[in-house]
């Protein structure tokens, strides 16, 4: 009974670590960021994307009725198109005013202004793009619905966003912004390891092959491969490097000589993706969520002032510490 | 007190939809063959995978208020897919191309396109579900879209022959011999697009 209540304790202290809200600012920051990218992006693309009256490539209807078969209940584009009919506007106006919106709220939240308002909206339209989207969608659409998930829930606003200096609210709860930090630093183990785990089991990781392959595909091919074949000694050692970082993330991310190494990997690896493979979008929800999650309270080798330039309270330590 | 507890139960059933989600996608792939794992332990891996595919609610029927509750939280969390990101192989990349015949004789070939590259790597996943057997049932309607598209922008078109396939990338040693990539043709449809039938 007492090993059970001890357990339950420390399952309480892992869980509910008192932090600062330094990482939720960046968080905040950073998804506002994601959403602007992302609606600039498909600025061009956005009507060709989801219309399903003579301009769409792929009709939303299909992605919409392949979301509505996992269940009719998940959100999607067709509902604000429906609600639009029946105040007059055509879905090509729907659809222009979700994407201004997405834009809006992007900008809501890169500022700090309306902080709950525009992470419940921006979650509540980029998940009806994504999943109308459907077979369009890939990686980046997933991990931004999460991330956006999240930053809903959490206890915003942050001392650095505007709402705070209008309202004058009070501190959040570190115990609860500690646990919201915990659950993206679980949920980022999890992502590495499975992705690690997968690499491994193919042949293709080990040899190298995997990671010509990957740079060398169109729309991916942002290097020559007459550069790459310069490099063919280095593809097997970089490729099994991946697989290995990202399966033991969630062992050195938590051990606080290593947390640094392990975190500028993987931001280095997010980096090359971005700029070697034109993953932009991915790239940039990757660093985002792994600097909010690891990023504050990081101990910098050969640094001893306390947490490169974040603010750390006397009374506790950031969440980021190794229970 | 009890806010923690909520939060402690949120966070257990949250992390065990994700565990079933990765371990699904992870068994799936050695179920099918892809990995570098024995194939003795195929079967095992199936049999595993519906249990975790038991746990998601797959196993109940469509209309099943627990499967489509679990399936709308799984969305709108954003953990409905594991993380195999290229894993465990990077077989290929897939192509469609778009044999076009004018109504004076002369043919054009073309692919669809975005006009922006993040919407590009959208065509790309797209292009890779149509390759995968559990969208087959997809593929004519999909390709008659691409095809309706295209009509619409070029209404000259007087027939239309859709080949979808499969391109290899020459590997390193290939690539040094100066070999080029290889064309595998998966699946082909002719539409007749004035009158809008498929053949």
């Amino acid at each position: 009974m007492i090993l059970l209540r001890r357990l339950w304790q420390k399952l309480f202290e892992f869980l509910f670590p008192p932090a600062t809200d330094t990482w939720l600012a960046i968080f905040r920051v950073g998804m506002g960021l994601q959403v602007l990218v992302y609606a600039l992006f498909l600025r061009s693309d956005w009507h060709f994307m989801f219309s399903t009256t003579g301009k769409g490539l792929v009709s939303r209807k299909l992605g919409e009725a392949l979301t509505s078969f996992d269940s009719p209940l998940i959100p999607k584009l067709g509902w604000l198109v429906t609600f639009g009919q029946h105040v007059g506007l055509g879905e090509e106006a729907v659809l222009s005013i979700a994407w201004a919106c997405l834009l809006c709220m992007g900008s809501c939240l890169l500022l700090g202004l309306f902080c709950r308002p525009a992470a419940i909206i921006a979650w509540f339209l980029h998940l009806c793009a994504a999943e109308s989207g459907g077979l369009l969608a890939y990686g980046a659409d997933n991990f931004m619905t999460m991330g956006l998930f999240y930053l809903m829930l959490a206890p915003l606003p942050d001392q650095y966003s505007v709402d705070r200096r209008l309202m004058k609210t009070q501190v959040g709860n570190p115990r609860l912004l500690g646990f919201w930090r915990r659950v993206l630093q679980v949920h980022l183990c999890f992502v590495y390891f499975f992705g690690g785990l997968a690499k491994l089991l193919g042949s293709g990781w080990w040899n190298g092959s995997n990671l010509w392959r990957s740079l060398i595909r169109p729309p991916l091919n942002l290097l020559s491969p007459d550069i790459l074949i310069r490099f063919k000694y280095a593809l097997p050692i970089l490729g099994i490097s991946i697989c290995l970082i990202e399966l033991s993330y969630p062992v050195f991310i938590w051990v606080k000589k290593t947390q640094f190494l392990w975190l500028a990997c993987i931001l280095a690896m997010h980096v090359a993706i971005g700029l070697m493979m034109g993953m932009y979008l991915f790239a940039l929800v990757m660093i985002v969520l792994n600097l909010a999650a690891f990023g504050v309270g990081i101990r910098i080798p050969f640094i001893t002032l306390s947490a490169a330039g974040t603010r750390r309270p006397r009374s506790f330590p950031e969440a980021a510490t190794p229970p | 007190m009890i806010s923690k507890r909520v939060c402690v139960a949120w966070f257990g059933i949250h992390f065990l939809f994700i565990t079933a989600v990765c371990l699904a996608g992870l068994l799936w792939l050695v179920a099918e063959g892809a990995t570098i794992l024995p194939p003795a332990l195929d079967t095992c891996a199936r049999k595993t995978e519906l249990v975790a595919a038991w746990l998601l609610g797959k196993q109940a029927g469509a209309a099943s208020p627990v499967r489509q509750a679990i399936a709308t939280y799984l969305h709108a969390a954003g953990i409905q897919s594991g993380y195999t990101f290229f894993a465990p192989n990077i077989p290929g990349y897939h192509k469609l191309i778009f044999e076009l015949n004018y109504q004076d004789g002369h043919v054009e070939y073309e692919s669809p396109h975005f006009s922006g590259k993040a919407a590009a790597l959208r065509l790309d996943s797209l292009l890779a579900r149509l390759a995968d057997n559990r969208y087959e049932p997809l593929r004519e309607v999909v390709v008659k879209m691409f095809a309706l598209s295209i009509w619409r922008q070029q209404p000259d078109v007087k027939k239309i022959r859709a080949t979808f396939g499969l391109v290899t990338p020459p590997s390193i040693n290939d690539f040094e011999q100066h070999k080029g990539e290889s064309f595998q043709p998966i699946f082909s449809y002719d539409f007749s697009l004035r009158d809008e039938q498929n053949h």
